[in-house]
């Protein structure tokens, strides 16, 4: 295994969390005259030619997001980290907050001088209060040292961080969801256009960015955006912070460049399979449909490889599953994950995650029935594309894949059901007395 | 609304009913809860009065003035107030909610919306040590609902229930966010997998197995009484300015020109027999951008393109001149761009090739 | 929830036309507006459940699905959220197959943990959802038994029932007028924009999330405001009922009668939905200029004492007046041809008498929803037909030796004020009811209500509305005002339209109009800012 440039991981375990650390090993260095000397135009030129794109998961370019943030509009504009780490697979943002908070903070800085923003928010998932906790000593530390408030260094450059706790939503994780959730109301997702780079949180233009997207930022730009594009694909620079879990020998957080063969990530970084031969393998988080083995041994870790092969690259979350498991169990935690964090707002989606999972339920207590299969699929047709965010899609594709590519798992449940071949009895149900 | 229905479905218009005079308004039928016997138990609320006096303390108003600094409108805290209730009484009793309404300047049914809305606050009291086991997928590949099941042994408890002791609550919850320890559990805020020099811990690679759930259990028994408790926002920041504008905040908001004004980037010249073609890329925000060309030591101005733009064509220019080019942004000029020396321009790729 | 500041903008008489592609069709639409007014101002209807004209858009019932030639293919979106552009190109179900499929599925979806009680739901007749089931769904029902329903309901109210179903709160006491079935709510949202965005006071929301949202109160705290039982109206399904018409009529039993509700100067435009005889309930009817789509408890529940407490009729030829002056005094509702008629009389009496009107209620402030306060719903008409205002007859009592009120109850409005008038020797009452004034008068003649006359009035914008006899006069015998007072005049007016006749001649803005020439939502007279 080569030796990889190390960009967001590269202080892993070496207690950056105290600030005399982090500055020992070359953090708040960006915080200087040469950032100070730059417009805002050169630093969102300068992103935009390391072709840094969104670590979240839909992969936007960065460069291209703050371009439309519109300057002088007379309102203020807001950064708001979205730290909401929820998809099934995904856990790097808590190691990353937890390892090197001041990162993030840098990384905030300079998106800020990039934007004009007055104030960012962090916005942590609940769950995550050791990662609250340790932010909130990064940015006490970092106030005291002057990197914040007010007059930054001497300039004019003002700007405040906030650590926003949220309280159990993974629809919050959608950037809409997350600014309705910063204003106080439901993390439900709006209705766009206006997109938040124009209209966001309380109406003024809005930047959501992921973790991993700001903590780039430093490395960025204390190297030439050219170095940084230079490590991944043509289409997305750098590298990327993998997230390896399943049935490997050593699951974990892993930064390797983008377009990195996915074998090697499993037999190299994650030492193996284990338990069992290679079965399917879930390159994006849990949200996305699954390779076979074989796909899997030509796959690469990257946007237009994983796309091709009609999945996604996501947030980069790895879950990969051994030949033990029934895909209809692992579809079952599916339905009972997406119906539970459907946030009720679009009918499709309200109601169809629950009958998904009632269905995939009644399959795997053994009363599945001919045609329930069919069904399935027949009603994730009805979430394509027609709903406000992309939850439905979220288990509609996976029922949609799951039952094409493993079929056998669905029918051998079935068949556990001694009737389910009999014609079903349609009865009328009537309610009772009380209506 | 009302236009369609309109004149519909006459024909049962002649049917001749006994008319007997509206009947007094239905009163409120009997509760079908009543009759069958509720699912759910009405969780008991504290009296009003205990609720109020509970939140009424300094500390307490500190925190809230702190938080509605940060926010541009009240009711951006209200998650924050929420947990700051949840933090006093372990869940969030209604009238802790009506409380929060009103700190944060919103109805007090928006508030419950809300609060019910997020699956982290609780609506009824649990137990000391909230025990919550991730049973998504990383989790439930690795073995979690084996795990569950020898925790629900152990308890000799289900899923959601309290032990009679009041001391554990279990729940199942989505995705934590550590499906690299997968299973892994939080204990009340602390992610766990081991107990290692009395202090629950989650190391790199590091799984629950029935052993460590055992020391887990164990660790939580003897930490009854001095159980180490969480600030319910993960502390207090000090220093901050508060958000521009919000109540208690001394912010001021970002001045317009506090980084230079932008440069004209990636400035091009290329030359053919039309003379030097110049691109750059442009600021949205350029008010005037002016060309100058290099004449021995002094820079001379040859043109002033309009700021939208893509492209600018100086007749006289030749391979190796050096242009220039200078942006204005409202009242501030920026520094030039960078030198650019004009090149022979690349001769049209012929189609078909 | 999502962008509710987001107010769609509808079309009007001045709206530019462009033209769009629907189904490969161009067509001429209003240009700024969303895509589902365009097309049903095109007569092409596309079923929605959570769009309102009056509300914010929130774009959450997915039933208005259409398909938009964009850069990257066809795509569905939503007709209430899209704007019109000129020159796009949409596709509809009467050619898309996929838009059909759609909606279809949508209305799938929308059933799954709808309950089945049709039969006995108020809102059967008028539901939303078999509108849109005709239109969109009319599949067969593909769930079994085993999957069963989870019906949406609020944790405290939910039981299981005889067949071991597990069921939400039913008839659930919301306050005061309202009643809320939570099985049956779809989870439109629009009650609680109508409380957050229109009535300006959230009492109403959405708890919980996915398919255990339900829609309640604070607990504790009952719905009640001046406008609640407009959640009744716009709520498509049966969740919320109104207590007043619950199981009172089969609403396809009901006729409809438009009108005008004379109780306050912006002249709310209802429904008066009636049968046999009776009214049963009052509905606002839509006037984007006036009231849109809503009307107050006050002006909705008052047709319950329409039928109480009325008056016999009397033969008119029994009034005889005294030589000294009359004063005739109009009251709130009387109509233009009421005031016509009264004026009528007054030339026949010759300079001795004197024309006022209004009432002695104080005048309130507009409330910007659907009440102006004032509760002197003609008073711009009787400015126009020439009349003084009230008080200055109640300065002046003492000159008088008659007094004629027609539906003006001085009595009943300020009892102390009107002490003054018992110094008048002869008091004709003329009155729908039998109220206060006329027990004080010497002579009362019985005339029918504003409910049951054709006519019209000014409202407080200068609109001239049209009123329509409702069928629901308790007495045949009974007269209208206008009829009464142009028979003591001398001419009695047969018929509304010869009264409005006499309207026209004595208001120049009115001259040569006829009853057909006022649409239903009102004419604008000239010097009105509406």
């Amino acid at each position: 295994m080569a030796e990889v440039v190390k960009v967001c991981t590269q202080n892993f375990g070496k207690g950056a969390q105290d600030i005399e650390v982090y500055k020992k090993l070359g953090g708040y260095a960006n915080i200087s005259e040469r950032l100070f000397e730059m417009s805002q135009f050169e630093l969102i030129d300068y992103v935009q030619r390391s072709n840094l794109r969104g670590r979240g998961g839909a992969g936007f370019p960065t460069g291209m997001k703050w371009s439309f943030v519109p300057r002088n509009s007379g309102k203020p504009v807001y950064i708001v980290v979205n730290a909401d780490e929820g998809e099934g697979g995904t856990f790097k943002d808590h190691f990353l907050m937890m390892e090197d908070p001041h990162r993030l903070i840098e990384g905030l800085i300079i998106a800020a001088w990039a934007l004009g923003s007055r104030a960012a928010y962090i916005y942590v998932r609940g769950e995550f209060l050791p990662c609250i906790e340790s932010l909130n000593k990064a940015l006490n530390q970092a106030y005291a040292a002057g990197y914040l408030g007010e007059n930054i260094m001497g300039t004019k450059f003002c700007f405040d961080i906030f650590v926003h706790r949220g309280a159990g939503a993974y629809i919050c994780g959608e950037e809409t969801a997350l600014i309705n959730s910063l204003e106080g109301q439901k993390g439900q997702p709006r209705l766009k256009p206006p997109f938040p780079a124009v209209s966001g949180a309380w109406k003024s233009p809005t930047c959501v960015n992921n973790v991993e997207t700001i903590m780039s930022l430093p490395w960025i730009l204390q190297h030439d955006p050219s170095e940084y594009a230079k490590m991944g694909t043509p289409r997305a620079g750098g590298t990327k912070v993998f997230c390896i879990s399943g049935d490997v020998k050593n699951p974990g957080v892993y930064e390797a460049p983008l377009g990195t063969p996915m074998m090697t990530m499993i037999n190299e970084y994650a030492g193996g399979v284990v338990g069992g031969k290679l079965k399917a393998v879930l390159p994006g988080g849990s949200s996305c449909a699954p390779l076979t083995a074989e796909e899997a041994a030509v796959a690469t870790m990257d946007y237009e490889c994983l796309a091709s092969m009609k999945t996604m690259f996501g947030s980069g979350a790895m879950i990969i599953i051994n030949d033990t498991h029934n895909m209809v169990d692992l579809l079952n935690c599916l339905g009972n994950f997406y119906s539970h964090e459907s946030c009720g707002q679009c009918t499709p989606c309200r109601e169809g995650t629950g009958l998904l999972h009632r269905i995939l339920n009644l399959i795997v207590d053994g009363k599945g029935h001919d045609g329930d299969v069919e069904l399935m699929q027949s009603l994730c047709g009805g979430f394509g594309g027609v709903t406000i965010c992309p939850l439905s899609i979220s288990l509609g594709g996976p029922v949609g894949s799951y039952t094409a590519k493993f079929r056998a798992d669905f029918d051998e449940y079935i068949a556990k059901n001694p009737d389910h071949a009999k014609p079903r009895v349609q009865e009328n149900y009537r309610p009772g007395i009380f209506w | 609304m009302r236009e369609h229905i309109q004149g519909a479905v006459q024909f049962v218009s002649n049917n001749h009913l006994k008319f007997d005079g509206p009947a007094e308004p239905i009163a409120a039928l009997p509760d079908p809860a009543e009759t069958f016997g509720h699912v759910n138990k009405e969780v008991p609320q504290p009296p009003t009065k205990e609720v109020l006096a509970k939140l009424d303390t300094p500390e307490i108003k500190e925190r809230c003035a702190d938080l509605l600094s940060r926010y541009p409108e009240g009711q951006g805290a209200l998650l924050e107030v929420l947990w700051l209730v949840q933090g006093v009484f372990g869940w969030v009793p209604r009238e802790g909610i009506r409380w929060a309404a009103r700190v944060c300047g919103c109805a007090p049914a928006h508030a419950l919306g809300v609060a019910t809305f997020y699956t982290m606050y609780n609506h009824a009291p649990k137990g000391k040590f909230l025990l919550q086991f991730c049973r998504n997928i990383s989790c439930t590949i690795k073995g979690a609902p084996s795990i569950i099941a020898y925790v629900e042994k152990c308890l000799d408890i289900k899923t959601g229930c309290t032990t009679p002791d009041g001391l554990f609550t279990l729940l199942q919850v989505e995705c934590l966010g550590s499906c690299g320890n997968g299973p892994m559990m939080l204990v009340n805020d602390d992610f766990a997998t081991d107990v290692e020099n009395d202090k629950l811990v989650m190391k790199p690679g590091t799984t629950l197995t029935k052993e460590s759930v055992d020391r887990i259990l164990k660790w939580c028994y003897a930490h009854e009484k001095d159980m180490p408790k969480h600030d319910v926002l993960g502390g207090t920041v000090k220093g901050h300015c508060g958000h521009p504008g919000a109540p208690g905040a001394t912010a001021k908001p970002q001045v317009a020109d506090y980084a230079p004004p932008s440069p004209v980037l990636n400035v091009k010249a290329e030359a053919d027999e039309t003379g030097a073609t110049l691109t750059w890329k442009g600021a949205p925000e350029f008010t005037k951008i002016v060309v100058e060309k290099k004449n021995g030591s002094k820079w001379e101005v040859v043109g002033e393109p309009g700021v939208k733009d893509k492209a600018f064509v100086d007749a006289s220019g030749k391979v190796g001149d050096v242009y220039r080019m200078i942006a204005t942004s409202g009242e501030r000029t920026a520094k030039p761009s960078k030198e650019a020396v004009t090149t022979q321009k690349p001769a049209p790729v012929e189609e078909g090739k | 929830m999502s962008n509710y500041y987001n107010m769609p903008k509808l079309p009007t008489e001045n709206s530019p036309k462009v033209e769009i592609f629907v189904d490969d069709k161009p067509v001429m639409v209003p240009g700024d507006t969303n895509l589902l007014e365009a097309l049903k101002a095109v007569g092409i209807e596309t079923p929605h459940v959570c769009y309102h004209p009056y509300l914010p858009v929130s774009g959450n019932c997915r039933q208005c699905l259409v398909e938009q030639e964009g850069p990257r293919g066809r795509m569905l979106v939503i007709a209430c959220y899209t704007p019109v552009a000129p020159g796009m190109k949409i596709y509809t179900p009467a050619s898309s197959a996929r838009v059909k499929n759609a909606r279809k599925a949508t209305q799938e979806f929308m059933l799954v943990n709808h309950p089945l009680d049709c039969p006995i739901c108020d809102k059967a007749g008028e539901c939303t959802l078999q509108e849109n089931y005709m239109e969109a769904g009319q599949n067969e029902s593909r769930m079994r038994p085993e999957y069963g329903k989870n019906y949406h309901g609020n944790p405290a109210h939910q039981f299981i029932d005889a067949k071991g179903q597990l069921r939400g709160g039913k008839h659930v006491d919301l306050g005061p007028r309202v009643l809320l079935d939570e099985e049956r709510c779809v989870q439109c949202d629009r009650c609680v924009r109508f409380m957050r965005s229109i009535a300006k006071d959230e009492q109403l929301q959405l708890a919980g999330r996915a398919d255990h949202t339900y829609i309640t109160t604070f607990p504790g705290e009952k719905l009640d405001h001046e406008y609640d039982l407009c959640v009744t109206d716009v709520c498509p399904v049966g969740a919320m009922t109104a207590k007043y018409f619950r199981f009172q009529k089969r609403v396809w039993l009901l006729s409809h009668t438009p009108t005008i509700s004379m109780d306050d100067s912006l002249g709310a435009n209802i429904w008066l939905d009636h049968a046999d005889g009776h009214i049963y309930r009052v509905m606002p009817r839509c006037n984007p200029e006036v009231n849109r789509s809503w009307l107050s408890n006050t002006s909705r529940l008052a047709f319950q004492n329409f039928d109480k407490n009325r008056l016999p009729a009397m033969d008119v030829h029994k009034v005889t007046l005294g030589k000294g002056k009359v004063a005739l005094v109009a009251g709130g509702s009387c109509t233009m041809e009421d005031l016509a008629a009264l004026r009528m009389f007054k030339e026949s009496l010759g300079d001795r008498a004197e024309l006022f009107g209004g009432s002695l209620l104080k005048v309130g402030k507009p409330d910007g929803i659907a009440m102006s306060g004032d509760p002197v719903a003609n008073r711009a008409g009787m400015k126009l037909m020439g009349y003084a205002d009230v008080s200055e007859f109640m300065k002046r009592a003492s000159e008088f030796e008659s007094l004629i009120t027609v539906n003006a109850n001085l009595f009943g409005e300020d009892s102390a004020a009107a002490k003054v008038l018992e110094k008048i020797n002869t008091r004709i009452a003329l009155s729908a009811f039998d109220d206060e004034t006329v027990k004080e008068a010497t002579i009362a003649i019985g005339v029918r209500h504003w409910s049951e006359v054709q006519g019209t009035m000014v409202n407080s914008l200068n609109i001239l509305q049209k009123l329509n006899a409702c069928p629901v006069c308790p007495d045949e015998n009974l007269w209208a005002p206008y009829a009464v007072l142009s028979h003591m005049a001398g001419t009695k007016f047969e018929t509304a339209a010869e009264a409005f006749k006499k309207v026209g001649e004595y208001v120049p803005a009115l001259a040569g109009l006829t009853y057909d020439a006022i649409k239903s939502t009102g004419k604008l007279l000239e010097g009105g800012e509406a």
